[in-house]
């Protein structure tokens, strides 16, 4: 009989992790770092103090329309107008709130004499050259600006600040990326059962990442909840790759213990447990935020015209 | 408290998500404002020709919602410090007044202020009110009034009060009218002469109102101050009560008190001449009831001999007999619709034209059984029976005891009060000095279903008191059993306490659904008064009686008329 799980996420979402189909990772992989890559067994993070605060940063991106611009030479091109917006969630206390949002409307197209920045009768779009105008190209454009917008988010007094996604550069020692999808296999397949064996609350030993000239203390987290497939509830973790291993693998500790609290359970989120509540309620925020799309949409067409 | 420009200090802002209309809008609270019911606000408009519009209104309805919290659970969360969320506050107000009168609504994102001083005034619409009646305190200790335009008959007249037993303090609320009527300086120089008959139907709680109340304390005292009243007993009050039944010598029946009550009760030579006899019959003009015929034709007849054959001491002499209590007068009565003698035909100026057998029987029978609840207020068996005729002119407030009658006396003597006072103001053809008559338990007096001659007395003093100076201060528990005419031409309704199957009907139309859900849990003493120069029902609290309601409440030292206080036969029992 085939053995299979459904996946806990909602369809819509892609999956939350699937081995089978898990790309092999280009850049280096040490999986030696805390432990030897033959004494691998699930870490428990112990007693740890939470930190005073934990802060979640995130941001979302909308196209609130598709454009054709007719350049000077007469051809046309594709442009989309996009709404995006990152901000923060600070958990401090016994209050999570919502501090540090910022919004940014933009028009991508790809670069050329005349274009300018579109000016409705309640919002500008800032024009964002491109480089490439295929959909996916648009798309990216309008992604790089978003992650500009969450790394310009203050986080100085914080103890640890949650990103959601990859660091992507960021060498803070108190940031932590925190992946939800699983796109990349980084381990060898002996370790990789590893992670498959870890029971709520514990994660992987260490690994760093290199490459491309940044390096990460990496690490894998099973969040609490229930086990239908081998990565079920299963994140990944980065750090900068900075100080000793010791120094990195009590840092993973504190998050693993940390991160646990903050987990969702499935009836209320469709990618649960992985989207953190204060991330789903940061997100909803930051949705709110960019306003409604149909009257943006209208601004749009009103400057068109006239 | 706000000063103009910063968001920030305004009590809230309109909100875009709820429609703002010109009856109510919502505004979210801003935070660090304290916003409660019943609360008197304002908000600005400037129309497009440059005419600036303020409307006012009242708090009515406030929510708190946390913001971000998409389950029930997510409060936990919240609360937990896991979930990003903010907790508003959201007010619904009803607008009382759009000054100028342009009927639009207030724009999202106004700013809205609490009403104050001359903005309540105007929010309120006391502001054009010349006569001032003092009716209560709104919840942060603002008198609130009255028009008296709408209660002396100039633009309208009659005050209504619903509630339930108990809770309602329908009859406290009503004195206390009275005694800002008689004190409060409105009446002006008419006060000395205007009048008050109030009916005492439950227990003894009317009968000391000219004591001072020892359990009356300094706050409460404040409370008439800021109503610009003496908290005092009132001044001038006579108490009637009927006598004892069998008592030869009229003694009042009363309990606690026992000292200035005179006693009342007719002599069959009023009774006779007064044409008192149909209102011993609670449905004498139903048309359906033949009998009523009868009463007719024998009322006729009585006064008829009365105006002949009276003797002083108010006896009456029927063909021969002299009668002087109420059983011989049943008796002669019977004797002449039933003769001994079954073959002898009946006299038809007793019984009317072609009365058959069966309808004088009916007749005969009410009598009777009405006999013993009513022969100790219709008598002349007492040497100086003329003298206790009803004096409802001596004192400024009459109490009449009618708490320890039979409901059919009840009746007889609250009609017969009523049709005095009335056919004197008739007599007297002007309207002021103005007449208040309160009385409780309207749904037994004016049902709504059926005639009676009682009945007939109230919608006659509704319908036209207005004119005659007779104002009827009525209550009842349920205002869906009493008459509607009579509620209807009430010009001020208050509303106390209402059981909830009761505050859904017809007859409360006049409050809006949040008034009236919460007329279900009013506390004593606070009242909704819906006057006709506001949409919106105000919340009052009048004062704590300055006056005792009881024997054990009596002040010995403060007691304008010098009777003495009893001791409290039902000291330490509970009430």
């Amino acid at each position: 009989m085939m053995q299979f799980a459904v996946d806990a996420w909602e369809p819509d979402y892609g999956a939350g992790g699937d081995s089978t189909h898990l790309d092999k990772t280009e850049g280096m992989v040490d999986v030696g770092v805390e432990l030897g890559a033959a004494e691998w067994e699930p870490v428990d993070p112990g007693a740890v103090d939470p930190p005073e605060s934990v802060m979640f940063v995130d941001g979302v991106r909308r196209i609130d329309a598709r454009l054709w611009i007719t350049s000077a030479d007469g051809l046309v091109h594709p442009g989309v107008c996009a709404s995006f917006a990152a901000g923060a969630v600070v958990a401090r206390g016994g209050e999570a709130s919502v501090e540090a949002i910022k919004v940014g409307r933009g028009l991508f197209a790809l670069a050329g004499e005349g274009l300018g920045p579109i000016v409705t009768k309640d919002v500008t779009y800032a024009l964002y050259p491109v480089a490439d105008d295929s959909s996916e190209g648009l798309y990216l454009g309008v992604h790089e600006q978003m992650t500009a917008l969450e790394l310009s988010i203050e986080s100085d007094g914080i103890d640890l600040v949650v990103f959601d996604g990859p660091l992507r550069g960021r060498q803070s020692a108190t940031a932590v990326g925190y992946v939800k999808t699983h796109h990349v296999q980084y381990l060898p397949e002996d370790q990789q059962r590893v992670v498959y064996r870890l029971a709520p609350g514990q994660r992987s030993p260490l690994f760093l990442v290199g490459g491309q000239g940044f390096s990460r203390w990496s690490w894998y987290v099973r969040l609490p909840g229930p086990i239908t497939h081998p990565l079920a509830g299963v994140v990944r973790c980065e750090l900068a790759g900075l100080g000793t291993v010791d120094d990195a693998a009590w840092r993973a500790s504190l998050v693993t213990a940390t991160l646990g609290r903050f987990a969702s359970e499935p009836h209320k989120d469709g990618r649960a447990p992985q989207n953190l509540y204060p991330i789903a309620g940061l997100e909803r925020e930051l949705q709110r935020r960019l306003g409604d799309r149909v009257f943006l949409e209208r601004g749009l067409r009103l400057a068109a015209s006239g | 408290m706000t000063n103009g420009n910063d968001p920030a200090a305004a009590l809230g802002l309109v909100v875009g998500t709820e429609d703002s209309t010109p009856l109510d809008f919502w505004f979210a609270v801003s935070p660090g404002q304290r916003v409660q019911l019943d609360d008197v606000v304002a908000v600005d408009r400037s129309l497009p020709d440059g005419t600036k519009v303020v409307m006012y209104g009242i708090v009515s309805q406030i929510r708190a919602r946390q913001e971000g919290a998409r389950f029930e659970s997510d409060v936990f969360l919240i609360t937990d410090g896991v979930l990003p969320g903010e907790v508003t506050e959201a007010a619904q107000v009803q607008i009382t007044r759009i000054v100028p009168e342009t009927f639009v609504p207030p724009l999202p994102g106004a700013r809205v202020r609490r009403a104050e001083d001359a903005e309540r005034d105007a929010a309120l619409d006391f502001e054009g009110v010349d006569r001032r009646l003092p009716a209560g305190l709104s919840r942060e200790d603002e008198p609130i009034w009255l028009d008296l335009d709408f209660l002396d008959g100039t633009k309208g007249a009659h005050l209504n009060i619903a509630g339930i037993s108990g809770v309602a303090t329908k009859t406290s609320y009503a004195t206390f009218l009275l005694y800002s009527l008689f004190t409060s300086g409105v009446l002006g120089k008419e006060a000395a002469n205007t009048k008050g008959i109030i009916f005492n139907v439950k227990g003894e709680d009317l009968l000391f109102l000219d004591h001072g109340n020892t359990a009356l304390d300094d706050e409460s005292r404040a409370r008439y101050g800021a109503l610009g009243l003496e908290p005092a007993p009132f001044r001038d009050v006579g108490i009637l009560a009927p006598p004892r039944a069998g008592d030869v010598n009229a003694t009042p029946d009363t309990g606690a008190r026992q000292q200035g009550v005179a006693p009342f009760f007719w002599t069959i030579a009023d009774f006779c001449s007064q044409r008192l006899l149909p209102f011993l019959f609670a449905d004498a003009e139903d048309e359906r009831q033949q009998y009523t015929i009868v009463v007719q034709s024998v009322t006729a007849r009585l006064a008829e001999i009365a105006s002949t054959s009276t003797t002083d001491d108010g006896a009456v002499r029927i063909e021969g007999t002299t009668v002087r209590t109420f059983r011989d007068l049943v008796g002669a009565i019977e004797r002449r619709l039933i003769p001994d003698d079954p073959d002898e035909p009946i006299d038809p100026s007793w019984s009317g034209r072609a009365i058959g057998g069966g309808t004088i029987n009916a007749f005969v029978r009410r009598l009777a059984s009405a006999t013993r609840y009513v022969e100790h207020l219709i008598r002349s068996d007492i040497s100086d029976s003329p003298s206790h005729a009803l004096d409802l002119d001596s004192h400024q407030l009459t109490v009449v005891d009618i708490h320890r009658l039979h409901d059919r006396a009840k009746r007889f003597v609250v009609g017969v009060v009523l049709r005095q006072a009335f056919e004197a103001k008739e007599r007297s053809g002007v309207a002021k000095p103005l007449q208040f008559i309160v009385l409780d338990e309207l749904n037994k007096y004016a049902p709504r279903d059926g005639s009676s001659p009682i009945k007939e007395i109230l919608l006659d003093v509704a319908e036209r008191g207005r004119s005659l100076g007779i104002i009827l201060i009525g209550a009842q528990q349920t205002a869906s059993e009493v008459e509607r005419r009579i509620v209807a031409n009430s010009a001020i309704r208050v509303v106390g306490r209402l059981d909830s199957a009761e505050a859904r009907r017809d007859e409360y139309g006049f409050l809006p659904p949040v008034q009236r859900q919460r007329s279900t849990i009013l506390k004593p003493g606070s009242m909704y008064v819906v006057q006709p120069r506001l949409p919106v029902p105000l919340l009052v609290e009048f004062p704590f009686p300055a006056w005792a309601t009881r024997s054990s409440e009596a002040d010995p030292a403060h007691n304008p008329s010098g009777t003495p206080v009893p001791d409290d036969p039902f000291a330490g029992l509970e009430r």
